[in-house]
């Protein structure tokens, strides 16, 4: 099936075009922007990331480590001050909070990696340098037929070029 | 609108012409292009002080601590001091990358990324003073909790300890803040570069392309680095100052001593980041990404957090009259008229008293004038550090034991190899990575073309 690459110069008409485009039943495609637009992403994909799992996760992880780890020390070699307990929890929580940090923020990483499915060995044949100036694009994936019609829309929303790739 | 024939498509079908580049990375990436034989010889020179502490180094761990200045009471010395300097400049990174975008303060993009950068080779600094001072370098990993023989576990309830996890935490989170930040713009990089920075840039963007789940897993992972940074630069600048007020010290043992330290770190921060990028901008031209009006913002934050820090010193002295523990006021009364007072009087002008020049608003937008007080609050900073830790520690509760520290040459070759090692990791970053944020300045500037509205800089 072709891919049909369009370029455009504003994030509002991709945002636009992405709607039009999806609300047809195109909804194999993908952007290329320069920088983070929450109106196109939010077009191509409505729920928001799931990085914030990994860092729930992360972060409970470090706090239940940091407890456990101190606690588990304190008392796998018992230092008997004045009849206090042996775990003391204040100081411990120093610790806790420092790994919440530690393991939250490396897990926030890994969901980057993970639901930015990286990282990739190719880069994408729609994919160009113009993306990376200050240009943007969108391509879909449709049937032949179709791409008369992906381009007419592409176009009604100010796309500026549009090309098949790799065909 | 009639669609055109199919066969349109089909004539358009042809290679991508070169692209257009935009100005944006023109100007951005081509700071790390063509070194100056001035930026050789500034390489040259730091390279040469980090040789000549390297070698100090090696002298001390042959012949022992001893040729350090410490002399009964004190032996926390400049290696001390020069830790708390540098973990505290390292807290100006993370404050403008990670609060200001929690405030969405648009301003520092064009300064985070450069300040991302000096917190962690600040941090790296930071950490070897750890293993400077403590000497036997080859038995510092006993600070770790690692499972031995003696079936012996650290001591979790030592401030020292939480320094360890702090410091730690501090320098991987600022590194992988950094990283995220930067892979975007190694992407940008990637695309234009030839030879091995191609294949540099290409690893290390990981096959970055701009889609939406991209830009959508990054914002997130930025927007949840962000809020675990924040609380976490809070943290370790006052677990450092635990170090110091967990103890009895007269001079040390104070409750003020971590929002006191905190506001003092965010301080020296800012203005080891308008040392270090006043000269970058006018060499490398970015005066129209980094502009007056940046540096004013940054004015503004020197003013507020000196005005803390010139509080907190008031406060000091207050509370030790106050209390009636003659200790304490004995303490401060050494600390502004005894042997040091030098150094403190350093470090009231340098950072409460000069610092208040920035209330004029022709001061805060003078290019020169920030330079040159930017030094000057670094060095007040530093002798902060030092009229803490020395006249603490050099007259404590019985004067029997008082007694006066120097620090040795040796000494003060490794601070001034401290400070050629973040110069010289500062000055290889600038030619390998990009030193303002690209991404983030097109994002505005994309927003600014298309909308036709003026939201910040």
């Amino acid at each position: 099936m072709p891919d049909v690459l369009g370029f455009y110069d504003a994030p509002d008409d991709v945002a636009e075009a992405v709607k039009r485009l999806r609300g047809r039943g195109f909804t194999d495609l993908e952007t290329y922007t320069p920088a983070p637009f929450a109106e196109v992403d939010d077009a191509v994909i409505e729920r928001p990331s799931r990085v914030r799992w990994f860092t729930l996760i992360g972060g409970l992880t470090g706090v239940v480590t940091g407890y456990a780890m101190t606690i588990w020390m304190a008392n796998d070699w018992k230092i008997m001050l004045g009849g206090k307990p042996f775990s003391s929890i204040p100081p411990y929580t120093i610790i806790a909070f420092e790994l919440t940090i530690l393991f939250g923020g490396l897990m926030t990483l890994l969901g980057l990696l993970v639901f930015g499915r990286l990282p990739r060995t190719t880069i994408d044949a729609a994919y160009s340098a113009r993306f990376s100036a200050e240009e943007f694009g969108v391509c879909v994936r449709c049937r032949e037929r179709d791409v008369v019609e992906v381009e007419a829309l592409m176009r009604s929303h100010h796309a500026k070029e549009v090309i098949l790739v790799g065909a | 609108m009639t669609p055109p024939p199919a066969q349109s498509v089909a004539a358009m079908i042809r290679p991508t012409p070169r692209p257009p580049d935009s100005k944006v990375n023109r100007d951005l990436l081509g700071v790390m292009t063509g070194a100056s034989l001035g930026y050789w010889a500034l390489l040259l020179v730091t390279g040469g002080f980090i040789a000549l502490a390297g070698g100090i180094w090696i002298y001390q761990v042959y012949r022992g601590l001893g040729i350090a200045g410490y002399t009964h009471p004190v032996f926390w010395g400049a290696y001390i001091v020069t830790f708390v300097f540098w973990v505290g400049i390292a807290h100006a990174g993370t404050l403008i990358s990670a609060i200001l975008f929690l405030f969405r303060a648009k301003w520092r993009n064009a300064i985070n990324r450069s300040a991302e950068a000096m917190t962690v080779f600040a941090v790296l600094t930071a950490a070897q003073f750890l293993g400077i001072h403590v000497g036997r370098i080859w038995k510092s990993y006993f600070i770790l909790p690692y499972p031995n023989q003696r079936g012996l576990w650290v001591n979790f309830k030592s401030p020292l300890l939480w320094d360890t996890f702090a410091i730690s935490t501090y320098a991987t989170i600022s590194i992988v803040f950094l990283y995220v930040g930067l892979i975007p713009d190694l992407a940008i990089a990637r695309d234009r570069a030839v030879g091995w920075r191609k294949l540099l840039y290409s690893i290390l963007s990981l096959g970055w392309q701009g889609t939406s789940s991209q830009w959508k897993s990054h914002n997130r992972s930025v927007l949840h680095l962000s809020g675990l940074a924040t609380p976490l630069v809070l943290s370790v600048h006052s677990v450092v100052s635990w170090d110091f007020a967990v103890s009895i010290v007269p001079g040390w043992h104070a409750t003020i001593f971590a929002p006191y330290f905190v506001a003092g770190a965010i301080f020296s921060g800012f203005a080891m980041v308008l040392t270090m990028m006043i000269p970058v901008r006018r060499i490398y031209g970015l005066e129209g990404y980094i502009t007056a009006y940046h540096f004013e913002n940054m004015a503004r934050f020197l003013l507020v957090t000196s005005i803390i820090v010139a509080y907190a010193y008031c406060a000091e002295f207050f509370m030790s009259w106050y209390s009636g523990v003659e200790s304490e006021q004995t303490a401060f009364y050494r600390r502004a008229f005894g042997p040091y007072w030098i150094s403190t009087w350093t470090m009231i002008l340098c950072n409460g008293v000069f610092p208040q020049l920035l209330w004029f608003k022709k001061l805060r937008t003078s290019v020169p004038f920030l330079f040159v007080l930017s030094v000057l609050i670094n060095v007040g900073m530093w002798f902060e550090r030092y009229v803490i830790i020395i006249t603490g520690l050099s007259s404590e509760y019985n004067p029997a034991t008082w007694g006066i520290y120097t620090p040795s040459w040796y000494e003060l070759g490794i601070v001034a190899g401290s400070f050629a090692f973040f110069a010289h990791l500062f000055l290889i970053f600038l030619k390998i990575f990009p030193v303002v944020a690209i991404a983030e300045v097109k994002e505005i500037a994309i927003h600014q073309r298309s909308h036709g509205q003026a939201e910040g800089h």
